[in-house]
């Protein structure tokens, strides 16, 4: 620690801190342009200048370090002289046209006109006379340029350099011409933008804005909530302007403490909201007109006919409860989604079991990364990711990328780790049949054929083995299943190898050595690894390799299988899974189907149930007679759109909860519109098991209603016997989505020290969460192995089926 | 055997080689084999130190004559009868008055100079830059065999610390206590950076000691690497000097060819490589870390000091950098010893300065003298006098970004600390002489003319400001200056000086200031007669306004 003195103060602070940081500290307000926290500094504005006891000229406190003794002071005369000099002289080459002013007065929202202001300077009377940049300089759809505000803090420049990695921004000219270009002064989507916005959110005088609100003013509050694209689970600010009933959003932002991504949001996250006010959104219930009539249902459906609610929630549970009284519990089918609330998810699962009576509930998490799930079933007890984000991204000394586009499908993430192998050298392997942004950033590019990724990660392993890279320590202690481990990769010769995948023995050398050497070593994959008939068999050479290793239940290393939606944690977690209740705990165990029973009443279904895939086939077969989705496209989402069509044309009756039309609402005969992410209260849970508050910020769009009360509703409607006093968690009587919780974290042990109002106070839990101190679980430790072993699963690889009839 | 009596050198510099350098140099060799002279007489080439128009020159030794401007038709006469007959040909002799003191210095010349004192420039114009046995023969690289062979790293460092040698770049730090820092510093590798991008208006110093003497300047890195404990050096040469990169590339080559760089030099252990880089035309590549950006393939923006080069320097590693002339001097340094190089000089400005004389001067040029010398003499002995017998107004010292010395300070010595005193800087060396028909309104305009463009546009004051100041002055030019604009150029010079990142943007007023310290009531007599007192300005050709009264 170092001890200082700033402005009479005495200030304690760890070594190479700044003069800037210590002041913070002390809560000593210094004024500030071209620094920024997430920032390297800079020292161009000079606003920070402070006096520093002993040294002849004043000196940048965002630059300087402190040392013992030091003696600042960040005020005096003269350096009020210089400060606003230094305002006065930026205003000459500052131009606003205008167009943000509110009433008459240049917008003072910026930071840049809070200290114009603080330092007594009227902007109008000070800024340039005319006009010397093009306003709106830039064809870009997100971001508005205006140069003339520009005032060279190069801000920009860092954040696109050093928070997304992507280098559009840089200065060009000198002197007092000195400017900011994208690229060789071409356009920012021709300097290869990614449109994700740091430059604007890093921008202290709004000369880099967001186009589609540059003129929206200020907002009147703002609601943190989490994004509703990814697994990655940013939190952002929603902008609300109270304008109109029930408030619009005007743009999204993020603050700095947002736990996972800071002030950093990707292009979807940032600029993708407009879906939230779109006209073309589901605002009143439909049900098919010949339901209406009585009529024997059409090849197609028939037309749909708007009705209110009660007449469409009484038609839903009437053909529900009819589907399931006419041909039992087993014939009905639901759907859970990752777009939607955990409470919600776990809504669906209790009406399936509970009300319903059947044990067929999936989401489209299964679908998607099933064989990750069914992979990691057989290593972990608990299936999902096992490290944190930021713990790969901050701590792994080489990751392999290995069927993830992540930049793409998880942006944040995928900058995360560009960051990490520009800022801090981390070696990057990058597994993937095309040449994707990551493999730029890559220290080996595997370019192998679609399919063969089994084979791949096999002569990797064979490779390890031959040169005894192995942690052999961790087989012996924390692994079984090695013996016939080894001998079963035999066959995974490097040449042998080479043939299958196409990729260069040297090259699968250098990565083996690489992946073996630089540990720990994080492996991550999504669904270009699982979309195959091979994905299961994918996944198990990732678990073996990271066994073999040893990179389990260390920081930094870990299996990391990204989720692609929002909330497909969530819904996998809250028992959307025909074999699991909430919590990954096992239909067929008899001690926790007692303890389901005895919350919810009798009746519960004792053999796991129908996935996805199979309640398709069925309801083609005509054994599945009835569905009910909660807000997914099942249909635009699949790879094989035609054999959903045929299945879903099969079903008798189709309940779907949407917020738009889609290929899948064709095939429905009730269309309830649900509400996006922005209306409704609850939580998501994201890829790094993390549990975070997602708030109500504007009304539900015409008539459409949050989806946990929509499933209550039809649970009431459908149930035909009264609530009964003797079983704790039989009713359906929530008042809001607290309460649900509340009975989640009462039935689901990694979930039990879940509160939204311990949410509320802390953004941090990450589950297994026991109890309500407990403070949840970044790391998955060994002990989290099944049994407390990992077991080695015996190497082998196919052929592709799907690829192969693909190609 | 063959017994070389006499030498030819013949001028190559840019404007020598305009002017047929090339013909004449073929031409004396014709000649010289046609007179059977092949044994006695070698021809080589020399970097003509002096900026003047009669090129080019020949230089015959040991008579020491030089010939100017020869053409190829006067080659015969100068062979038949200096060479072969052994008499100087009067008629083609160069006007010795149109020549800089460079080479009438040279020995044996009746109506020489006062000797200057020879340290930095002791070979230049002497030797064959491209030759790096002349540099040998002149006792090139003893110094080098001597510190790598009978002395360890600290022990240079302590002779250069004892010889009290600063830098020569401007801020005069002492060059010995830089070495200390970086060679105790932790970190490795370290780096020697030779800094040659000498863009200061009016210095050409280390462009002549480059083109002149280039072995020296790699010797003394290599000194330097071998004290610090730096296995790899480079030296970054301004963009516009492309002799002084082809000279140092040449002489890189040889000193490897010849073990003298490169690995296991002097058969030791210690391998030292050095990297020529050529700017690309920023003046701003000039200050240290703004260089060092440049060299690692950045803008070249300079950085935020501290951390300071010696700490966190090329790619992050303690690096030294160091100004040519501050290094030429040190072999001869480690050759005489420290105590030696003390005695020249006064006890707290060692050894010699160089200087670039220009402006309105009879002689323009270089010299090399020691501390103590005054402005009067400079401007009477090397300079030959005022041109035209004008009286002298003001001198400007170290560059653009230098102070402005009155006729005044005339009689003050030129050392480090009395100029100090006077509040004069004596910086790069630049002496840029101004007489009387030099308006100070139109002389500050050109200077921040040049800082405006020149500035990078990092900081704020020196981006924002230099634009200001010069719009001021531009309009006080024209004769729409107020009163209230000095105010605003006091305000914002201050701001300048006191904030700004890097020695630009605080030295850039500078000038501006001296001006309106030294000559404040002719700026103001643009603004309150609205005429310009020499008649230099816009200004000047209207009818100043009480003639108009009547």
């Amino acid at each position: 620690m170092i001890s200082l003195t700033i402005n009479g103060q005495t200030v304690e602070v760890p070594e190479n801190t700044t003069i800037l940081k210590a002041a913070e500290q002390a809560r000593i307000v210094i004024p500030t342009l071209c620094h920024h926290k997430d920032l390297t500094p800079y020292g161009g504005c000079r606003l920070c200048s402070v006096d520093i006891h002993g040294l002849r000229l004043p000196a940048t406190a965002c630059t300087m370090l402190v040392s013992p003794g030091m003696i600042v002071s960040t005020e005096s005369p003269a350096l009020t002289r210089y400060r606003r000099t230094i305002l006065e002289l930026l205003l000459v080459r500052f131009y606003d046209a205008g167009y943000t002013h509110i009433a008459g007065m240049p917008a003072l929202d910026t930071q840049f006109a809070h200290w114009v202001n603080y330092y007594g300077i009227d902007m109008k009377s000070a800024m340039a006379r005319k006009p010397f940049r093009q306003i709106d300089g830039d064809p870009n759809p997100f971001i508005w340029v205006d140069k003339g505000k520009c005032i060279m803090c190069t801000r920009c420049v860092r954040a696109c350099a050093e928070v997304q990695a992507r280098f559009v921004w840089t200065q060009a000219y000198r002197g007092y011409d000195l400017r900011i270009v994208s690229g060789s002064a071409t356009t920012m989507m021709q300097a290869r933008c990614e449109s994700c916005g740091a430059c604007v959110a890093h921008c202290p005088t709004g000369a880099l804005d967001n186009k589609m609100s540059v003129k929206l003013g200020p907002p009147d509050r703002l609601v943190t909530t989490i994004c509703p694209y990814c697994g990655v689970g940013c939190q952002l600010e929603l902008n609300i302007k109270d304008d109109v009933p029930g408030g619009r959003v005007l743009r999204v932002t993020s603050n700095s403490k947002a736990p996972i991504n800071g002030d950093h949001l990707c292009v979807k996250g940032r600029y993708g909201y407009d879906f939230i006010h779109s006209p073309l959104r589901l605002k009143r219930p439909r049900i098919r007109k010949y339901i209406l009539e009585g009529t024997a249902r059409p090849e197609n459906r028939g037309p749909w006919v708007e009705v209110d609610w009660e007449c469409a929630l009484d038609v839903a549970a009437k053909g529900l409860r009819n589907a399931r009284d006419k041909y039992g519990p087993h014939s009905i089918g639901l759907l859970a989604s990752g777009k939607c609330l955990n409470e919600e998810n776990y809504l669906m699962n209790k009406l399936a079991r509970q009300v319903l009576g059947t044990n067929n509930i999936d989401c489209c998490d299964h679908t998607s990364h099933a064989s990750t799930v069914i992979g990691l079933e057989a290593t972990m007890e608990l299936i999902a990711q096992s490290n944190s984000l930021e713990d790969v991204a901050g701590q792994a000394k080489s990751i392999l990328v290995i069927g993830s586009n992540t930049t793409e499908q998880h942006p944040i993430f995928g900058v995360k780790l560009r960051r990490a192998v520009l800022h801090r050298g981390c070696k990057l392997v990058v597994a993937h049949p095309d040449f994707i942004n990551m493999s730029e950033f890559a220290t080996i590019r595997l370019i192998h054929k679609p399919g063969t990724e089994a084979a791949l990660v096999n002569g990797l392993m064979y490779i390890i083995l031959k040169n005894e890279w192995e942690d052999h320590a961790f087989i012996e202690k924390y692994t079984q299943g090695f013996d016939e481990f080894k001998q079963s990769i035999e066959g995974f010769t490097p040449g042998h190898v080479a043939d299958i995948t196409g990729v260069d023995e040297n090259v699968l050398h250098k990565s083996a050595e690489i992946l073996a050497k630089e540990r720990p070593m994080a492996v991550v994959w999504s669904v270009d690894l699982t979309h195959h008939s091979t994905g299961r068999v994918n996944v198990s050479s990732l678990i073996n390799l990271q066994l073999l290793l040893g990179n389990l239940g260390v920081a930094g290393g870990g299996l990391i299988p990204l989720r692609c939606q929002n909330n497909s944690q969530g819904a996998c977690d809250m028992g959307g899974h025909p074999a699991f209740y909430p919590g990954y705990q096992s239909v067929e165990l008899p001690a926790t189907r007692k303890k389901f029973e005895a919350a919810w009443g009798k009746g519960i279904p004792t053999k796991a149930g129908m996935n996805a895939m199979e309640m398709m086939t069925a309801a083609a077969e005509g054994r599945l007679r009835a569905l009910y989705i909660l807000g997914e496209d099942l249909v635009g989402g699949a790879l094989d759109g035609n054999q959903l069509r045929r299945s879903l044309g099969n079903c008798d009756f189709v309940v779907l909860e949407a917020v738009f039309e889609s290929e899948t609402s064709r095939h429905a005969d009730v269309l309830l519109p649900g509400v996006t992410f922005a209306e409704k209260t609850g939580t998501f849970t994201n890829t790094e098991r993390r549990i975070q508050m997602v708030h109500h910020a504007v009304a539900p769009q015409g008539e459409s209603r949050a989806d946990w009360k929509i499933i209550k509703e039809l649970a009431h409607r459908i149930k035909s016997n009264g609530t009964d006093g003797q079983y704790t968690h039989a009713d359906w009587d929530y008042g809001d989505t607290s309460q649900i919780m509340n009975e989640i974290a009462m039935l689901t042990p990694i979930y039990a020290g879940i509160t939204h109002e311990r949410l509320e106070r802390t953004d941090n839990l990450q589950w297994p969460v026991k109890n309500l101190s407990h403070p949840g679980t970044p790391t998955l430790s060994v002990e989290h192995l099944r049994n407390a072993r990992g077991r080695f699963i015996t190497a082998r690889y196919d052929e592709d089926v799907t690829s192969a009839q693909t190609t | 055997m063959k017994v070389i009596r006499s030498m030819v050198l013949v001028s190559v510099d840019q404007a020598s080689l305009e002017h047929g350098a090339e013909q004449v140099f073929h031409a004396f060799l014709e000649e010289i084999e046609e007179f059977g002279l092949s044994d006695q007489v070698a021809v080589s080439t020399i970097r003509d130190v002096s900026i003047h128009e009669d090129v080019p020159l020949v230089i015959v030794y040991p008579d020491a004559a030089v010939y100017a401007p020869v053409k190829v038709e006067d080659v015969h006469t100068i062979v038949e009868e200096h060479l072969f007959k052994g008499n100087i040909v009067p008629s083609l002799l160069a006007m010795m008055h149109e020549l800089v003191p460079e080479i009438a210095w040279m020995r044996g010349r009746r109506g020489a100079l006062p000797v200057q004192k020879r340290i930095v420039l002791e070979r230049a114009g002497i030797v064959d830059p491209g030759s790096i046995e002349d540099y040998i023969l002149y006792d090139g690289f003893q110094a080098l065999g001597k510190a790598l062979t009978r002395m360890k790293p600290a022990e240079v460092i302590a002779e250069v610390e004892k010889s009290g040698l600063q830098g020569r770049g401007g801020a005069g730090f002492p060059t010995g206590r830089k070495w200390s820092f970086v060679a105790s510093t932790p970190g490795s590798p370290k780096y020697v950076i030779c800094n040659a991008d000498e863009s200061e208006p009016g210095t050409f110093k280390d462009r002549l000691i480059i083109e002149g003497d280039p072995f020296s300047v790699i010797e003394a890195m290599t000194i330097t690497g071998y004290a610090i404990g730096a296995h790899q050096g480079y030296i970054y040469i301004r963009g516009e000097y492309p002799l002084a990169y082809q000279r140092i590339e040449h002489a890189i080559e040889q000193a490897e060819a010849h073990g003298l760089l490169g690995n296991r030099i002097f058969g030791t252990d210690f391998n030292f490589h050095i990297h020529p880089h050529a700017g690309a035309g920023a003046y701003i590549c000039g200050e240290e870390t703004a260089l060092i950006a440049s060299l690692e393939g950045k803008r070249g923006m300079p950085r935020a000091r501290p951390p300071y080069p010696t700490t966190f320097g090329l790619f992050g590693k303690p690096t030294v950098v160091n100004n040519v002339e501050t290094l030429a001097n040190v072999p001869a340094i480690l050759r005489n010893g420290a105590v030696w190089y003390r005695d020249v000089g006064s006890p707290k400005s060692t050894g010699t300065k160089v200087y670039t004389i220009l402006g309105n001067v009879n002689f323009t040029g270089l010299i090399e003298v020691p501390p103590g010398i005054t402005l009067r003499e400079v401007i009477d002995i090397y300079g030959k006098g005022m041109k035209n017998d004008k009286r002298l107004k003001l001198v400007q010292t170290g560059g653009s970004s230098g102070t402005i010395a009155p006729a005044s300070l005339q009689d003050t010595p030129m050392d480090f600390d009395s100029f100090r005193n006077a509040g004069v800087s004596l910086g790069s060396g630049a002496l840029l002489v101004c007489d009387e028909d030099t308006c100070v309104v139109d002389l500050a305009k050109v200077i921040l003319r040049f800082f405006r463009n020149e500035c990078c546009g990092k900081c704020t004051p020196c981006r924002i400001g230099t634009l200001r100041l010069y719009e001021i002055m531009n309009q006080i030019s024209k004769g729409e200056g107020s009163l209230s604009d000095l105010a605003e150029v006091k305000k914002i010079s201050e701001a300048m000086s006191e904030v700004s990142n890097c020695g630009l943007g605080q030295t850039a007023s500078t000038a501006l200031r001296d001006i309106l310290k030294y000559f404040r009531e002719e700026v103001e007599a643009h603004i309150i007669d609205r005429v310009c007192p020499v008649g230099a300005c816009p200004i000047a050709i209207r009818k100043p306004e009480y003639l108009s009264v009547a």
